[in-house]
């Protein structure tokens, strides 16, 4: 019941292209904001979508323990679960669990071979099949650019789409193209690139790169009382 | 027996099983005097740690009950509690640290935080205690005080903040630096048991300077006159740098990490310093009872000893001269001859002989006053039972104590067997409440529950050895439970005329599931069409429903009933009546609800060194397992997984094969999951066999 309920009402489906949902297979996304404005939530808000389409989503963590991050789940679904008038006893959230993994690294052990070989440990077994990955916390800058470019390549041979958040600060300058300096870079790395502004009481999401036009003007944001997506324009 | 509460503490020593802390109490006994020769714990002299005070602990190397002993140090009294590391058996540390004021947490310094550490701060938590950290094993290879003190910070949320520097490390380990002091020492003499202080080694010099300045930094934050003494540049003193450490420690903002190897005897006394430093007194402490007259409203308890005695009997153990009832006294005193009451029972009791406890030995005392930890004999009780003086009807709130998840059939192998297994149940029931004992109407079999499988081992071979008792083992059964999956309606008319008196009740409405509730009941009835006097037998009828599952006879939980309709004849319905219809009416509903079964599940913790990782997560998997995740920490990765119970028995064994016995694991009840097709199916089959057998 949740499934279908979400699926009808969810916002981010403006957001999204008609057959390939966000991300293509072997695409990159990034989510764009200031420390503490949501890029976790919406992160997570991503993986639920995935999750509900029955869709094995690995979140990959390099700051947040294993705890923590499941915790971050725990609270969005309640909250959609309360918005959606959902009785908790017929769609309880472990439900989800068999499709999602969290992996936690240190940042400074974090690397391209490592996640592979942890990777294979999981798909050789049959453990677990990604079919979506989110890396939070990765710090974007010159040091991670060839990070990155690995990461790439890693995609394209498992066929994966990869969502991403990056930290940006209120005082640098942005590039030349409007893009924050941390990204500007990478950026033809990335397919889509979604930004989180606070406006007043809400915080806009702001679609600053992606192939479906509509998007653009899109009006949703992020309910700052409960983190949750919601369409504003109704 | 001194009575300035100021001097006393009562503290416990927590940690990872196998982190060292019965070595680190059996050093302290050794320096206080309480005893005059060290063993070792796994006892190659025989002997074993004086802690470990029951056979079976000496053989396996680990602490189950927590004995309480008494040492004196500088002045000061300390009470330790010996508490057990492994999860199974975390109701006595939870126990244990309900009657302590602070604790020393013992942390490996190869190992670091692991998850256990984990569960042991988290109960730490819920129970307020101040605690200070040492850092046990430093001689060992690997060993790495500082990561463990960013684990301290990283992991457990603690502001560690190291009090001391190792003088050197692992085989070269010789001492510790005092970061208060600034002096450096060393441990001498065939046992440690000769400080040697002396003045930094050049090397070290710098580098203590920088933690010293980190340690003051930290410090600051808890004393307005440290931060004055640091702002105008004047001279710290070390009463001013300890006082700061102490307020900090207090309110749990702080946490102070002490350094050594309570093996090779370095860092014993300056940690049992800290401890009389640091640590709070019993009067440092607010400790809150229930008033049972004011509707259980919490009062603050005084710690003096002229008002009324409010205590707590936290631990029982069966000695030579009967049951030993271990007793905290939170307010007033309790001496030889008083009279008091147990508030559970309400009985009358008169106070006989009072003991103050050294691990096995024990010293005859006539009071146990306020603050204090002492044992008292031959009084007849369970573990939990407040005691207070007559008038008094306050009792220590009660401790939450989780539903056993698994149970094993146990049948006495002959008739002496039989006698003295009933007295080992007797025994270990009371003294611990997530110990269960109860006889199957069926089968006519003894099951008894717990909280997993190495929890009822360890009462299996305490039986036989304590008790003598032989026992036969049926397999261990998993707490199955029933629930429905949606809403259904019924409407059943019980009718019955023939012979006697006739019965007559019509009861409607529906049957739906509900969340963190094990049976709702709702009553919708207008109009009076089920009169009210018969509301209550309604819902009696469904709850005795409740106890055998109409799908496999496990017990429903999870169920919401709401009535709505009904009919009552004036002379034919009864209570009786009522009750049966509301049983028709009950499986009308939950068979048409899809009903279900619940199996408990389980949070699985796998340490390991990261080559195993695939091989542990395969493992899990092959159990049911779901895996939320995976930790990697360098060298070590910690894999979490949510296992169904059911598959779990014999994974310590298997674990210990695929990683070459590096892997360790941790279990702890999580939550009621329903079970696969497959699983329920195979479940029916064998409930079908076993109904053939019995019939």
């Amino acid at each position: 019941m949740l499934k279908k309920d979400l699926m009808l009402r969810n916002p981010l489906r403006i957001l999204e292209q008609e057959e390939k949902g966000f991300l293509g297979k072997t695409e990159f996304g990034a989510v764009l904001a200031r420390a503490g404005v949501g890029k976790t939530a919406f992160l997570v808000q991503l993986a639920l979508n995935s999750l509900l389409n029955s869709k094995n989503v690995l979140h990959i963590s390099l700051e947040t323990p294993v705890d923590k991050v499941d915790l971050w789940y725990e609270e969005v679904f309640r909250n959609i679960a309360d918005q959606y008038q959902i009785n908790p006893a017929t769609q309880p959230f472990e439900y989800i669990l068999p499709h999602r993994f969290i992996m936690t690294f240190k940042v400074e052990g974090f690397s391209v071979p490592k996640l592979e070989e942890r990777l294979t440990d999981l798909t050789e077994q049959g453990i677990f099949m990604p079919q979506l990955v989110l890396i939070d916390d990765l710090p974007f800058g010159e040091q991670t650019d060839a990070l990155l470019a690995e990461l790439k390549d890693l995609a394209r041979k498992l066929e994966l789409p990869i969502w991403f958040t990056v930290l940006t600060h209120r005082h640098e300058t942005p590039a030349d193209d409007g893009l924050p300096i941390q990204i500007a870079n990478v950026a033809e790395l990335f397919e889509v690139i979604i930004q989180l502004q606070p406006v007043e009481n809400k915080i806009d999401i702001k679609l600053v790169k992606g192939r479906n036009p509509d998007a653009a003007n899109a009006s949703i944001q992020l309910d700052p009382a409960t983190m949750l997506i919601v369409d504003s324009s109704k | 027996m001194k009575t300035d509460i100021l001097n006393v503490r009562n503290i416990g020593i927590s940690a990872h099983i196998d982190s060292g802390k019965t070595t680190l109490t059996e050093r302290i006994l050794f320096y206080t005097n309480r005893i005059h020769a060290i063993h070792d714990v796994k006892g190659k002299d025989g002997i074993g740690a004086t802690m470990d005070s029951m056979e079976l602990e000496k053989e396996r190397g680990i602490t189950i009950a927590s004995a309480a002993t008494y040492c004196e140090w500088k002045g000061h009294e300390v009470n330790i509690i010996d508490t057990p590391g492994h999860v199974d058996f975390t109701i006595e540390v939870e126990r244990s640290l309900r009657v302590l004021d602070g604790a020393v947490l013992v942390l490996c310094s190869v190992g670091g935080v692991q998850s256990q550490s984990i569960t042991v701060d988290q109960q730490m938590k819920r129970y307020k205690v101040p605690c200070i950290a040492f850092v046990n094993k430093c001689d060992r290879s690997g060993a790495d005080p500082q990561r463990v003190i960013s684990q301290l910070r990283d992991k457990l949320g603690h502001n560690a903040v190291a009090m001391q520097m190792p003088i050197g490390l692992e085989a070269d380990h010789q001492g510790v630096i005092d970061l208060v002091t600034m002096k450096a020492i060393y441990f001498d003499g065939d046992n440690g048991e000769t400080l040697r202080v002396e003045d930094i080694p050049a090397d070290l010099r710098d580098q203590a300077l920088e933690q010293r300045e980190i340690l003051v930094d930290a410090a600051s934050l808890y004393s307005d006159e440290l931060t004055e003494a640091i702002l105008e540049e004047q001279e710290i003193s070390e009463a001013l740098l300890i006082e700061a450490v102490r307020q900090g420690t207090l309110t749990r903002e702080l946490t102070p990490v002490f350094m050594g190897s309570a093996y090779k005897n370095k860092g014993v006394q300056p940690l049992l310093d800290a401890v009389t430093q640091l640590l709070p007194s019993p009067k440092d402490i607010q400790n809150e009872a229930l008033n049972m007259s004011d509707s259980e409203a919490a009062v603050v308890l005084s710690c003096s000893t002229g008002d009324p005695l409010v205590s707590l009997a936290f631990k029982l153990e069966d000695g030579a001269y009967g049951q030993l009832t271990y007793i905290r006294v939170y307010q007033g005193s309790l001496a030889k001859g008083d009279t008091v009451i147990n508030i559970r029972t309400g009985k009358k009791i008169k106070i006989g002989r009072l003991v103050r406890m050294h691990a096995n030995q024990m010293e005859d005392i006539e009071t146990i006053p306020a603050g204090y930890i002492g044992a008292m004999f031959g009084i007849d009780c369970a573990s939990g039972d407040t005691f207070a003086a007559p008038g008094t009807d306050l009792t220590m709130t009660s401790m939450f104590v989780p539903d056993p998840v698994i149970s094993l059939a146990i049948n006495p192998k002959d008739h002496k067997a039989e006698i003295n297994m009933s007295k080992a149940l007797n025994r270990f029931t009371k003294e611990d409440p997530t110990f269960k004992t109860h006889v199957d109407e069926e089968t006519g079999e003894t099951i008894i529950s717990g909280m997993g499988e190495l929890h009822l081992e360890v009462y299996l071979e305490r039986m036989l050895r304590e008790y003598k008792a032989d026992v036969e083992t049926g397999k261990p059964r998993v707490a199955y439970r029933e629930t429905i999956t949606r809403q259904a309606e019924f409407n059943y008319i019980h009718k019955k005329q023939t012979g006697g008196a006739g019965q007559f009740g019509r009861v409607a409405g529906f049957i739906e599931p509900v969340a963190d509730e094990e049976f709702v009941f709702e009553n919708k009835i207008t109009g009076g069409s089920i009169p009210t006097q018969f509301i209550p037998s309604c819902e009696k009828g469904f709850r005795k429903c409740l106890a055998k599952g109409p799908k496999l006879e496990f017990p429903v939980t999870g169920v919401k009933i709401t009535i709505n309709d009904g009919a009552a004849h004036s002379v034919d319905s009864s209570d009786t009546a009522f009750q049966a219809a509301a049983r028709g009416a009950f499986l009308e509903g939950y068979a048409k609800a899809a009903p279900v079964i619940h199996e408990p599940i389980m949070k699985v913790v796998v340490e390991t060194p990261t080559e195993f990782q695939g091989a542990v997560m395969g493992s899990l998997n092959q159990r049911r397992g779901i895996i939320l995740g995976t930790q990697d920490e360098s060298h070590m990765c910690v894999v979490e997984a949510q296992v169904p119970l059911a598959e779990m028995f014999g994974y310590s064994t298997v674990l210990r094969s695929l990683t070459q016995g590096k892997a360790q694991f941790t279990m702890e009840f999580a939550t009621y999951k329903q079970v696969p097709q497959s699983v329920a199916e195979e479940l029916v089959k064998k409930a079908a066999e076993l109904k053939k057998k019995v019939a």
